[in-house]
């Protein structure tokens, strides 16, 4: 099946619908041809790939949002588009491959109809937030999308903040009431005018009275109108709060419980007089100016900034003590010595008046500048402010209205400041201040003012970690101690009671202000009630316990510091202050560990000795695979050293194409390992597998059968539960990750390169694997941090998220210079890839047919039949379609097809750029098609037949960084002579059995210029010849060099026993 | 536009009708949202012009005012009748002698809070406290403070075309309290520059004008689709700058603070009062809005 792929786009449209359209690569580009000369005011027509309405349902399906049916209608779009003669420009969203693809600019506007969905202000509102941040395969995601994301998210923001006003508007269908957004505000107009700059064209592109598109400016407005109102309807539909709810039925007598009743309804006509309507309106429509008026653009603004007393030197009183003057009745002791002294001993709270940059809010200017100054302008840190004096009492009149104790202050004639009690002081701070700040003033508060009460935690782990398998992890007891912590001081539970009791909202303790905000005592008493302040408990409960406070209710104080000590420290440490104890490379590991690596294994056998899952998430090529073979050699070495008792296996669950990779790596680098492979049709089952699996350290099986077998899987302890590509499990409760999650076992890890491919959640799917419950269930994850983070890119969720998953990840980026040091190197490796069932059977023929001819003749034509046959089984290898030349779709056939897409996505995901080799040059073409189509991107293709010229450019346009990041060349015009060290991976895709040659390809990459590391992978199917050939070139590199030196030639000269030894397909070359 | 009429044809022959007319925004009910422009026509009121009065409100509220300008001393005001030619309206009133203006100049100045309510769209009681207090009134005290006159060729006077001038007057007042000054021989720019001159005690005066002119921006109509084909289906770079967090707010209810009351009741209560809970529910629903499903 070709993979379908559907390109989303969407306009507002002018009545308040998202109306979502699509295009379909398999659709035909061109619309038939139009007869004679092209009319100067030509008429719409039918857009000849638009996506036919099933299948923008089944593309938003694919999106994960489901709509329903009444929120939609089906409607014809009419809009104007970049086009050719002979049909309409595709988007770069469109992956369109071959012929179909066109690089040329298009040089018309044409008005073009395509079939849409019209979502109404609600659904479309859902469907804006429910947008991934990646779209899945086949589906991409157009910029005008994206783009009305953020507006929807824009307008939520205003309802959200309440800057939105209920308005009065005569529209086709009468009188409606409505509800506007209001972005008089600097923060919001600048984000308006953001939205209005970075418009897609196509945004406006509804065909209107004015072909040339609409005003973007009237695109937002209609965007955030239609949200806001739609928002602010759906979440009043109870009535408005206070007011009894309305019969509908009944026309209200009075116009304005008509305008009111409406504004509530799904149902804005307001059925009412025309004339008082009229006037209510504009009654309506003045008092929203009045929002507007002081709304200026210009650079500076009015500004309070909240001053402390000069100190609390001096002060008489302890260590604890009220804030001066506070003392007066609210004190319970109004005689204490504290009290009374301070409140005449100290200077009074003050609030500065100031001018503010609006652009640099550390441009300040004080009151009393702009009174001295020259009326008509004032220069301040080089900007010029005009009209300063009245800039600020123009500011000051608006202010009064928001914070009218403001007034006695300006009874002066030149006023630069208010001095206040500490009373007024928190009441400017809870009331006042975000007042003024929503309505666009600068407001500067003491640090201490956003200081809630945070909980600190602190352990000691009674044991330090021991020797060897003594494993007790987070089982093992520590010595806990909660604290109270505002800002740098913490506070016991007794000091809290102490400084509540005073009943005063700010207070001095340890030389500092805090506010006590009510709701924050209660909070921090009741999180005592139901906990001791110090005690002993197991290290994961605490940890738990930590992680999911702040995370949870919102009446919960959230936990700002984990104080830890021992190796808990180590534990939450970041990768930078980590010190974990050395683990040597262990004796019986074949080969050398980089640095970065013994790091690596130094913190698996930590976090394992712990029994705590790990996440290595190094760059692909870094060596996952070694890290986690040395850590199995590591423990056994230390189970040889100390006590008898052999350790129990690991499972390792992966894909199937690398399985045979984790094979041989192990063969490799840890031959002392013993391997037992739980892998096709004649595995062992029961007690049989119980038995080998005993008998082994290393079972490796594949995730289809981790699936399959979970029965046979799960009856063994094992010690570990390894994935390889684990973003395998991304889906929580797809049957395969359930299956695995069930495997019992003494510790998790959990490898791959990607441990995000779309999703937030599928990284709470690996966490849950490895340490389950740790990061709370899906639903809760999802709300605190899959969506604050992916929705809003919520920096404080995000940090939350690093701090509750630090612990358990690792990740090393390949270009991180300190990570590693010796770059760039040259890392090959096999790739070894299977047969589909089709490849098989085809070469199970080719070998037959060659057999027989092989036996029949002799001389030249034998040697002939060979070569033929030989390039025939490579062909096989690549692909079918390859040696059927039938044109016939590449999707699914080919095991290294398959494995190469992997890859490649892999690859680009990185942002790196892949050069990939093949000796036969219609291949190249085919793979160029399939890959362009596959990848939704450009793929370049450099073989024999291209001219110097557009060779040139094609290498020009790879290493320039802007152009397509896959390049196929053909292993003989690419191979010699050009220079593409943009490329840090290098794939052979067939095998060319003279390993120079290869070389010299690969050396395209790697050579002076490159700074990366250069991976080179060769694509080899098992179980074909190819394995074979390479295992004879590796393993007796002397006599391949000898015999493969000379070509091919070599293999015709073999008697058709030893050839039939040489192409015969094995029994594992087939894949599942 | 829907015409409407409270008189029959034979006593008050019907209006010529007038596009682009200077249309009385409020409907019903009185014209005058404010205090002082209440007070204003409250003074026209105790002429005892009786059914004059609303008829000049009719017209006000039907556009027949043409052109209203504003000098010291004098409104000059062109009123639409029933003949071909409007009607030339004329209210005069005191201009205050320089002498008494710089007595409020000097009280105005001597505190910050007028001049800053002023500044922000509100006449402050203050401001006729100030000038009783300088022995002066801001507003017309009586009948024979103002002369009215109209070219039109009713005996009465004031007739209702002075009073549909006098509603649109009362109007312009609401959007900007230093009309009134301007009417008394102050306007804006030169309130504010003696006043910035007292204020910098010595300093030196003159400058720009401190009116801050606002104008209506139109929207742009945008580059033409035809000159941005090649970067048609791309949003641009700033999409990024955007930054989207919708918590609800601290105080859900400033804009209505902000707004101040509003010119409209229902059941006794001010619309801002009576709205003011709900934007704390919209707060609260449109959080949780954000993060669901």
């Amino acid at each position: 099946m070709m993979m379908s792929v559907i390109a989303l786009h969407a306009v507002w449209s002018r009545d308040s619908r998202l109306c979502v359209w699509g295009e379909d690569s398999r659709l035909p580009a061109r619309a038939p041809k139009r007869r004679g000369r092209r009319p100067a005011k030509p008429r719409p027509r039918a857009h000849p790939f638009a996506s036919a309405l099933e299948d923008l349902g089944e593309g938003l399906d694919a999106l994960g949002v489901s709509l329903g049916s009444d929120a939609q209608i089906e409607r014809e779009l009419s809009l104007m588009l970049p086009s050719f003669e002979d049909g309409p420009q595709h988007s770069p969203q469109l992956l369109r491959g071959g012929e179909d693809r066109r690089t040329d600019n298009p040089e018309l506007l044409h008005p073009w109809v395509v079939p849409a969905i019209g979502l109404g202000p609600a659904a479309a509102l859902e469907l804006l937030l429910a947008l991934p941040p990646s779209p899945p395969a086949g589906v991409g995601l157009g910029d005008s999308l994206r783009f009305l994301a953020e507006a929807g998210k824009l307008a939520l923001e205003l309802v959200a903040r309440g800057r939105v006003l209920p308005g009065l508007a005569r529209r086709d269908e009468g009188w409606v009431a409505c509800w506007r957004p209001v972005t008089v505000d600097p923060g919001d107009a600048e984000r308006v005018r953001l939205l209005v700059a970075a418009m897609p064209p196509l945004a406006r592109a509804e065909l209107s009275v004015n072909e040339e598109g609409n005003a973007p400016e009237a695109v937002v407005g209609d965007a955030l109108g239609g949200v806001v109102d739609a928002c602010a309807r759906g979440f009043l539909a109870d009535g408005l709060p206070g007011r009894a709810p309305r019969r509908r039925s009944k026309r209200p007598r009075v116009v304005v419980d008509a305008w009111l009743a409406a504004l509530t309804h799904p149902d804005p006509v307001v059925d009412a007089d025309e004339l008082q309507l009229a006037a209510l309106a504009e009654e309506l429509e003045v008092w929203r100016r009045a929002g507007e008026r002081y709304a200026d653009h210009r650079m500076f603004r009015t500004c309070f900034r909240l001053c402390e007393p000069d100190g609390p030197v001096g002060w008489p009183g302890g260590e604890l003590q009220a804030a001066p003057g506070g003392g007066n009745g609210a004190n319970p002791q109004p005689d204490s010595p504290a009290a009374e002294g301070s409140a005449s001993d100290v200077a009074p709270w003050r609030v500065e008046i100031l001018l503010q940059a609006k652009d640099d809010p550390s441009v300040l200017v004080p009151a009393g500048d702009v009174w001295s100054s020259n009326g008509s302008g004032l220069k301040a840190l080089g900007r010029r402010i005009a009209d300063p004096q009245e800039r600020l009492l123009g500011g000051l009149g608006h202010a009064l209205r928001l914070w009218p104790e403001l007034e006695p202050a300006l009874r002066e004639s030149a006023p630069t400041g208010l001095d206040l009690t500490p009373e007024a002081v928190i009441g400017f701070l809870r009331d006042a201040a975000p007042a003024l700040e929503q309505a666009g003033f600068g407001v500067l508060a003491p640090p201490w003012w956003s200081q809630r009460l945070r909980l600190k935690l602190k352990m000691e782990p009674f044991e330090e970690l021991q020797e060897g398998s003594g494993l007790f992890g987070l089982e093992g007891l520590c010595a806990y101690e909660w604290r109270i912590a505002v800002g740098e001081a913490t506070l016991t539970l007794s000091e809290l009671r102490e400084l509540a009791a005073l009943k005063l909202p700010l207070v001095m303790a340890r030389g500092r202000w805090i506010v006590l905000r009510p709701e924050d005592v209660e909070a921090a008493i009741a999180f005592f009630e139901s906990r001791a302040e110090r005690g002993e408990a197991p290290a994961g409960e605490l940890l738990r316990e930590s992680l999911d406070l702040g995370a949870g209710a919102e009446t919960e104080l959230p936990v700002a510091e984990i104080e830890a000590g021992g190796w808990l420290k180590e534990l939450l440490g970041t990768n930078g202050d980590r010190k974990l104890r050395e683990v040597p490379s262990p004796a019986t590991f074949k080969g050398e560990l980089r640095p970065y690596q013994q790091r690596g294994l130094a913190w698996l056998s930590f976090l394992s000795s712990l029994g705590l899952g790990a996440c290595l998430a190094d760059d692909m090529g870094l060596g996952k695979t070694v890290q986690l073979l040395a850590l199995l050699l590591a423990e056994r070495e230390d189970g040889r050293n100390g006590s008898e008792k052999r350790c129990p296996p690991t499972l390792l669950i992966c894909p199937m194409s690398v399985a045979g990779n984790w094979q041989r790596e192990a063969e490799r680098f840890a031959p002392d390992l013993r391997v037992h492979v739980h892998h096709g049709p004649e595995r062992l089952t029961g007690t049989k597998f119980a038995r080998a699996s005993r008998a082994s350290d290393l079972v490796i099986t594949t995730y289809a059968l981790a699936t399959r077998d979970r029965e046979t899987l799960g009856a063994v302890k094992w010690e570990r539960v390894a994935l390889d590509e684990a973003q395998n499990i991304k889906t929580i409760d797809a049957k395969q990750t359930r299956a695995i999650r069930s495997l019992g076992a003494r510790h998790r890890v959990a490898l791959t390169g990607t441990p995000v491919e779309n999703r937030l959640t599928e990284l709470h799917s690996i966490m849950d694997f490895l340490n389950p419950g740790l990061l709370g269930p899906a639903a809760t994850f999802k709300r605190s941090y899959a969506r604050p983070i992916e929705r809003y890119r919520d920096e404080h969720a995000t940090a939350r998220l690093r701090r509750a998953t630090g612990p358990f990840i690792l990740r090393r980026l390949k270009t991180d210079r300190e990570i590693i040091t010796d770059l760039p190197e040259k890392i090959e490796m096999r790739v070894d890839c299977h047969l589909t069932k089709e490849q098989a059977s085809l070469y199970q023929a080719v070998v037959e047919e060659m057999l027989e001819k092989a036996a029949q003749a002799e001389g030249i034509e034998r040697s002939g039949v060979i070569l033929a046959a030989l390039m025939k089984l490579k062909q096989v290898c690549n692909h079918p379609a390859h040696l059927l030349k039938d044109r016939s779709g590449l999707d699914g056939r080919s095991g290294k097809l398959a494995r190469l897409e992997e890859i490649l996505a892999e690859a680009l995901a990185e942002g790196d750029r892949v050069l990939c080799f093949t000796q036969f040059a219609e291949f190249g073409q085919m793979l160029r098609a399939h890959l362009q189509e596959r990848l939704g991107r450009e793929v370049m293709f450099l073989h024999g037949g291209t001219p110097k010229t557009a060779r040139d450019e094609m290498v020009e346009q790879f290493q320039d960084g802007g152009g397509p990041s896959v390049f196929i060349l053909s292993l003989k015009a690419g191979g010699t002579g050009l220079n593409l060290t943009a490329a840090n991976h290098v794939v052979h895709f067939d095998r060319w059995w003279n390993p120079a040659v290869e070389d010299q390809a690969t050396d395209r990459a790697f050579r002076i210029g490159q700074k990366k590391n250069v991976q080179v992978r060769k694509l080899t199917c098992m179980g074909t010849l190819e394995e074979r050939i390479d295992a004879l070139i590796t393993q007796k590199k002397d006599l391949a060099e000898r015999i493969v030196g000379t070509g091919e030639a070599w293999i015709t000269e073999l008697d058709t026993a030893q050839l039939r030894e040489l192409v015969t397909l094995s029994a594992d070359a087939v894949g599942e | 536009m829907t015409s409407f009429s409270y008189y029959s044809h034979h006593e008050h022959p019907r209006p010529l009708a007038v596009e682009g007319g200077i249309e009385a925004r409020s409907r019903r009910g009185a014209i005058g949202e404010t205090w002082w422009s209440r007070r204003f026509i409250e003074l026209l009121e105790s002429f005892g012009v009786g059914s004059r009065l609303k008829r000049g409100r009719n017209y006000a509220r039907a556009g027949q005012v043409i052109e209203l300008e504003i000098e010291p001393g004098v409104v000059l005001a062109k009123v639409q009748g029933s003949r071909y030619s409007p009607y030339r309206v004329r209210i005069r009133g005191k201009v205050l002698s320089e002498y008494q203006w710089r007595r409020i100049e000097k009280a105005m100045a001597a505190q910050a809070l007028a001049l800053a309510k002023l500044l922000a769209g509100d006449m402050p009681h203050d401001v006729e406290e100030l000038f009783a207090a300088c022995k002066l009134t801001l507003f017309p005290r009586s009948k024979r403070e103002l002369t009215t006159s109209c070219t039109c060729p009713d005996a009465e006077n004031p007739c209702k075309h002075v009073a549909a001038a006098y509603y649109i007057l009362a109007e312009r007042f609401d959007e900007d309290p230093f009309l009134i000054f301007a009417w008394r021989g102050r306007d804006q720019d030169e309130l504010v520059e003696r006043l910035r001159a007292r204020r910098a005690a010595g300093g030196r005066g003159g400058g720009s004008s401190a009116r801050s002119a606002r104008v209506p921006q139109p929207s742009e109509p945008g580059p033409p689709l035809s000159a941005v084909l090649e970067s048609f289906w791309s949003s641009g770079p700033e999409l990024d700058a955007v930054h989207v967090s919708p918590l609800a707010g601290e105080a859900p209810d400033a804009l209505l603070r902000q707004l101040g009351p509003a010119p409209v009741e229902a059941g006794g209560r001010n619309l801002a009062e009576l709205l003011a809970p709900a934007y704390a529910t919209l707060a609260q629903a449109a959080e949780r809005r954000a993060l669901a499903e």
